[in-house]
This record gives C-alpha cells, structure tokens and sequence, in this order.
C-alpha cells in the first residue's frame, strides 16, 4: 500500500500548481481551471485520510466538493459572461472600476 | 355603590372638555359657539364646582378617598436600600384640604369666566377661543394639581398651570409688552421649577415612592426614618434630616417661583400685562397659591425639619414686607393689587413655616376669595375707565360705580385687614402663630420666628396704607380726568361675581374665629376642626394629612420642635388691628380729600427706588447678562474646544488612516488573490511558530 505522505506531497503539489495558476494566469477562464486544481487537492487529501483510517467519510465528503465545484462553476461562468459582454475581454486585469 | 368619589376624576376632565372643544373651534376657524366659547368653559367649571361641593360634604362626612388611578410607568425592581420598585403613577387624593382647595379653585374659575363675558366679550375682543381655551385648560390643570397624589403628578400640572400662565399672559401677543411679560413669567417661575424637578426626583430616590398621604407615603418614610423604623437612601453622605431639609428645600425653589417669592417675585407685576380677569384666576386666587398649596400638602415633610420651616418663615415674612414697601408707591391700580399678592403669599409662607398650618391655609383660603374680588373689582375700574390703569387719573368713582364701589370696599377691608372681614381672622392667625412659637421655641428657629413676626407687622402697617391709598385714589375724592366723570358700571356678568365674591370676603372669616373662641369659649374655629379631624381615628388616623399629625411632628424631639408660648390670641390681634387701622387712617387723612397729593412723591430717592422695585429686575438682568452669559460663553468654548476637540480628533484619525489603508482595494482580482494567499501563509506560519513545529 502506498503510504499516505505520498498522496498528500502530490496533493499540496497540485494545490501549488493550482494556486500558481490563480496568481499569476490573466485569463478568467484559467481562474476556473486553477481553482478546479486546489479544490481536487483538496479531494486527494479526503480519500488519502479515507484509505489511511478505513472509513468513507472522507470519500462523501469528496462527493460533496465535487458538487461544489460544479455550482461554483456555473457561478464563475456567469460571471466570465457578464464580463466579457461589458469588457469584451476575459482578461481580469481590464475590469479595476470596483476599487476606492 | 356610587358616590362622590367616583365622579371626582370628572372635576379635572370637564374644564379640559370645554378646552378642547374652544380649541377646535379656533382650529376650524369659524364662529361657530356663541359667546366665543365661553359658554361650554362657564358649563364646565359650573359643573366642576358642583361636583366639587360634592365631593366636600362627602368628605365632610368624615369619608376620604387616596387611590391610584393609572400606573404610566412601573419599575421592575427595588434600587439601593428601598423595599418596593419605583411606580409612577396617576391618583386622586381627596381629604379636606384638597376638598376646600377643590371648591375655591372650582368656585372662582366659574365667577371668572362668568366676569370674562363683560371683560372681553362685552369689550369686543378677537381671539376669544384661544382664550377661553386657555381658562379652561388652566382650570383642568389647577384642579388636576389640587386633586393630585403624588409628588409627580403634582409637578407635571404645576408645569401645565405655568404654561397655561404664559399662554394668557401674552393673550394680546400684537402689543410688546404682554409677550415679554409671558416669557418673562414663564422663564422665571421655570428656574424656581428646575430645582423642584430635581426635588421630585431626589423624592424618588430617596423613597421610593412620591405619594403624599398614608403609610407608603413619603412623609410617614421620611418620620419613621429619622425615628430608625425604616431605611431609606440618603445621598451627599448626610444624615436623614439633614437630607430631608435639602429635598425639602429644593422643592422649595418651586414654590418660591411660583408664589413668587422673593427672589423670584419678579414675574408677577409684570404678568398684569395680561388680561384682568386672568390676572384674578391665575395671578390671584389659584396659580399663585398652587406654590403655598404644595407646601401644605407635604406639611408632614417639611415639618420634619426645622432649618426648612425657618427658611419658609423667613422668605415669606420677607416677601410680605419686601412686596407691601414697594406698593405703597404705584400709580397703577393693578401694580398695587400685584405687589398685595406678593405679600399676601409671603404671609401665608409665614404661617406655614412657623407652624401655623391651619392659619397658613386659612388665609389661602379668605385670599382667593378677597383678592380675585379685588382684581374684579380692579377690571370692572378698568372697563369703566376706557383700560386706563393709573390711579391719578381716577378719583370719585365711588358714586359712579356703586356696586363696584362696595365690592371692593369690602376686598380692602379685607385685605387690610380690618375686623370682621376675611383678611382681619387669618392674617391675625398667621402673625399670632409666629408670635407664640417664636416666643415658645428656644431653638434658632425660635428666633427666625420672632424676627419673621417682626416683619410681619410692619408690613400690616404697609399694607393698611396701600390698600386705603388705593381706595381713595380710585373712588373718592373729585374725579381728575374726562373718562372719570363719565365712568359708568359695567353689566351683570361684572356686577354678580363682585356681589358673590364681596359677601364671601366679608364672611369666609368667620369659619375659624379663634380670638372670639378665645375670648368666650365658644367652638367657633370650624376650620381647625375640619383640617384637624379626630385624632387617632379616621382619616387623619389613614391618610396622616390631618393637622394632628402635623402639629405632633412640629413639637416632636426629632420634628421641627417647636414650643407655643401662652399669649391670649385676642391681645396679639388687638396689635395687628391698630396697625392696620393706623395705616389705613393714614391713607385716609392723607388722600381722602378731594384733590390729594401725590404725597409718596416726596419720598424722593426713598421712593425711586420702591418704585423701581429696588432695581430688582435690573440686578437680575444683570445677573443673566453680567454673570450667566460669560460663563455659557466660557462653557460654550470649552466645549467647543475640549469635548469636541477630543470627538473630532478621534474620527479625524480614523478618517485620515481609511484614507491612506483603502488604497489597497485597487480593483484587480489578482491582487486580492495574493493577499488572500498571504494571509493564509502569514496564519500558517503564525499557527505552526506558535504550535511549536519548527
């Protein structure tokens, strides 16, 4: 069996990666990816605890986040839509309007 | 089974109807009640003083009534050493001495809105609504203070008579002086009034409760404190009766305003800017006494305390002689009725404070009745006289003005004091009852009497001189102008309450002829017994307002502790009568002839400045603009500057440190990302340094 500090080294690479992405990608649509990245980081973290204590809460909970993820982006596909019909761009740094 | 009791509340609420109903005529703004209103105010006080008379032979049957009507406010639970939370409360309180006020006040109301008819309807004045409003609301007011039983009550009407005061003092608001003189009214009995407001709540504080008559009362706590039988808070870290003398004393201040007392006599000759007949209800026979009422009514509380006796004695015997000095010099017939009323109510101080409470009372009551039928009288001169007010300009109206004439004959023998008139029984009382405990009492407060006598009587000789310098100046002698000689008596609605209020200020005194019933032992002193009860049963025995009670707190170790001397009542009163006669002879010879003098001229500077009411009114302007101004100018800056400073100085740095700290929400999602990610790594590092991980 492989041993739980593997499945948590690849899960904060992949959060690394997907938070990499958030902070440095212009794309609005690279932002969904991104977070789609740490949100599954986080799901490898639920089945790895899941297998390591032999019960499936985590395994649900995983399921859950799944779920999340799809409603969040529905959300941000909204959003990236009412974006692009007022900026005609998907590009976040265009829209500074909303600041002091 | 339904008596008197039950309909008392309507005593108050009738005047306040015909208020109402006079208000809402004025509002629609059409002439739509006969008479201008006077007629609902003239039904109303009518049925008032029916009622009244009511309850008076109910509660002469030896029956009282002391009942809470309506809680407004209610507390949750008992403060500081105080056994039962705060209650304030709407009650009636019906014992003789509110009976007797009920009926004076009821009874005068009635003939003054009855002498209205002739003053301001048969005059032709606009605006009568407004001012038979203004009646009608002060009666409901007066009544609802006289009828009140508690100390909160009575103060929230004894502000509604003030502002009731002031709405009809500047009746004739187009001219200057009467608004002046209203403001001038209602600021000044407002500062007597400011002290009372903190007595009432000093009342709460203390006790617990405001109530004047029974065992839950404030004056039955405040005896059974100073005696150990119960806890009460004290503050300022003073004993019980040094306390009790403090709150007694800043009660005071209310009824110093208004009964105007020195110092705060100031308002009342100027409120004669008002209409006569107001200046009979309010400034006369009820308003001015709802200050001296109040003292009676808590007589059990103030009898506690010597130094607070002592100070009503004294301000009062003060005033009296202060008030009567400066009438013997005014040229205005109502200016010298004014000065009379001061004087008047420092007489009834004084035989309050030198615990002649039955004395004090009675001449409340032979007052009202002879001043407003001088003040009548003084508007019936008026009418006749085109409101023309100088005396000089008057003369021989005596034969013009029969009914008038005697009438008011009748007020000044009275007022002087001549036997048998009202005058004569009740202010001998009051001078005999300060004589024998000023001679009695070996304490300070002995000699406060003795002093507070002193001046008592000179000011009888005062005021035998100026009411008989008024008698002979206005009706006898050769009239000096044109509107003199043509003078002409007004109609019934003046002439019928003069005749009622004339026969009642001859004979009111004989209710309690004590120098008679000293002199023969016959049981003539029917208001002693009325206000007395029987002791140790009853309503004295309930209530504790009886003058049982209060005459065994005057004489207790722990009460004002005063001592009568011995003195037979008639030689005390032999003194005051040769006074009075002396005086009023002296006007007589002086002015009685046909052309008089303006002798009080020849005073010189003696008579400028009592004529100039010892620059009273310019000290006090001083005082306000020389003293208070600067130092609300100095306050104002110091808050301006200090406290605001502080405020601004706080929200100053708030707002600069916003202004630079907002710069950081620049609008790029990214940006927010990277904070986000920092703080998470700021937490992180922050949690495993202080977990101990590395």
């Amino acid at each position: 069996m492989v041993p739980v500090e593997y499945y948590l080294v690849l899960s904060a690479a992949v959060f690394s990666i997907g938070l990499f992405g958030l902070l440095t990608r212009e794309n609005a649509l690279l932002f969904l990816m991104s977070v789609e990245l740490m949100l599954n980081a986080a799901n490898i973290n639920f089945i790895a605890f899941s297998l390591q204590w032999g019960n499936l809460t985590g395994q649900v909970m995983s399921l859950f986040v799944m779920g999340l993820a799809a409603a969040e982006v529905a959300v941000g596909i909204g959003i990236i839509l009412v974006l692009y019909r007022n900026f005609k761009d998907v590009d976040v740094t265009v829209p500074q309007s909303m600041r002091w | 089974m339904v008596g008197a009791f039950d309909y008392a509340p309507a005593i108050v609420l009738l005047p306040f109807l015909s208020f109402c109903l006079a208000v809402g005529v004025a509002l629609s703004g059409r002439d739509l009640l006969p008479k201008g209103g006077a007629l609902p105010g003239i039904a109303a006080t009518a049925g008032s003083l029916l009622l009244s008379a009511w309850v008076f032979l109910t509660v002469s049957g030896g029956e009282t009534y002391n009942e809470t009507i309506y809680t407004w406010a209610a507390g949750a639970e008992a403060t500081g050493s105080l056994s039962q939370p705060l209650e304030l409360t709407f009650g009636l309180l019906l014992d003789p001495l509110s009976a007797m006020m009920l009926l004076i006040v009821s009874l005068v109301a009635l003939l003054v809105h009855v002498f209205s008819l002739g003053y301001m309807n048969d005059e032709g004045e606009t605006g009568l609504p407004r001012y038979y409003a203004g009646l009608g609301l002060f009666t409901a007011s007066m009544l609802g203070f006289v009828v009140a039983d508690n100390l909160l009550m009575a103060f929230m009407f004894f502000e509604l008579v003030g502002l009731c005061s002031y709405l009809l003092i500047g009746f004739w608001f187009r001219q200057s002086g009467p608004p002046s003189a209203a403001k001038k009214a209602f600021l000044v009995t407002r500062f007597g009034d400011y002290f009372f407001l903190i007595g009432v709540v000093a009342v709460f504080a203390t006790f617990g409760t405001a109530a004047f008559a029974g065992e839950e009362s404030f004056p039955h706590l405040a005896e059974q404190a100073i005696q150990g039988e119960a806890t009460v808070n004290t503050f300022l870290g003073l004993e019980p009766t040094a306390w009790f003398t403090v709150v007694g004393l800043l009660v005071l201040g209310g009824v110093i305003g208004k009964s105007a007392q020195f110092p705060l006599h100031t308002w009342l000759p100027d409120a004669m800017e008002g209409p006569t007949p107001v200046s009979a209800l309010i400034h006369a026979a009820t308003m001015v006494a709802a200050g001296v009422y109040l003292v009676a009514r808590m007589y059990g509380f103030y009898a506690l305390s010597p130094t607070a006796m002592a100070v009503i004695a004294l301000v009062g015997a003060f005033t009296a002689l202060f008030a009567a000095s400066m009438g013997l010099v005014k040229r205005e017939i109502k200016q010298v009725l004014a000065y009379s009323t001061i004087s008047q109510y420092g007489y009834i101080m004084l035989g309050l404070g030198a615990g002649g409470y039955v004395a004090g009372t009675f001449h409340l009551l032979t007052h009202a009745f002879f001043k407003a039928l001088l003040f009548l009288g003084a508007g019936s001169v008026i009418i006749a006289m085109h409101h023309n007010e100088d005396m000089w300009d008057m003369g021989g109206l005596k034969d013009r003005m029969p009914v008038t004439y005697y009438t008011f004959l009748a007020g000044s023998l009275a007022l002087a004091g001549i036997v048998p008139f009202a005058g004569f029984w009740s202010k001998d009382e009051v001078l005999y009852e300060a004589l024998v405990h000023g001679l009695g009492t070996t304490s300070g407060l002995g000699t406060a009497l003795l002093v507070a006598y002193g001046m008592g009587l000179i000011a009888v000789l005062f005021t035998g001189f100026y009411t008989f310098r008024m008698v002979m100046l206005t009706f006898h002698g050769e009239p000096r102008t044109e509107t003199a000689r043509e003078a002409t008596e007004p109609g019934w609605n003046v002439k019928l309450p003069l005749v009622v209020l004339g026969i009642l200020a001859t004979t009111v005194g004989f209710v309690n002829m004590v120098p008679v019933k000293d002199l023969t032992g016959a049981e003539i002193d029917f208001l002693h017994k009325w206000l007395y009860g029987t002791e140790g049963a009853g309503w004295a025995e309930a209530l504790g307002t009886s003058g049982y009670n209060y005459h065994h707190l005057l004489v207790a170790d722990y009460g004002a502790g005063m001592t009568a001397a011995a003195l037979p009542s008639y030689l005390v009163g032999l003194l005051s009568l040769a006074l009075a006669l002396f005086g009023a002879g002296a006007a007589y010879v002086l002015y009685g002839g046909t052309d008089p003098d303006p002798y009080t001229d020849k005073l010189g500077v003696l008579k400028d400045v009592l004529y100039n009411n010892y620059y009273q009114d310019e000290y006090q302007v001083w005082l306000a603009e020389g003293v208070v101004l600067p130092l609300s100018k100095a306050a104002d800056v110091f808050d301006q500057a200090v406290v605001d400073g502080v405020v601004n100085g706080v929200s100053s740095v708030s707002l600069f440190g916003g202004s630079r700290i907002k710069r950081i929400q620049d609008g790029l999602v990214t940006h927010y990302a990277a904070m986000l990610t920092l703080g998470l790594t700021v937490l992180l590092v922050g949690f495993a340094i202080y977990g101990g991980w590395f």
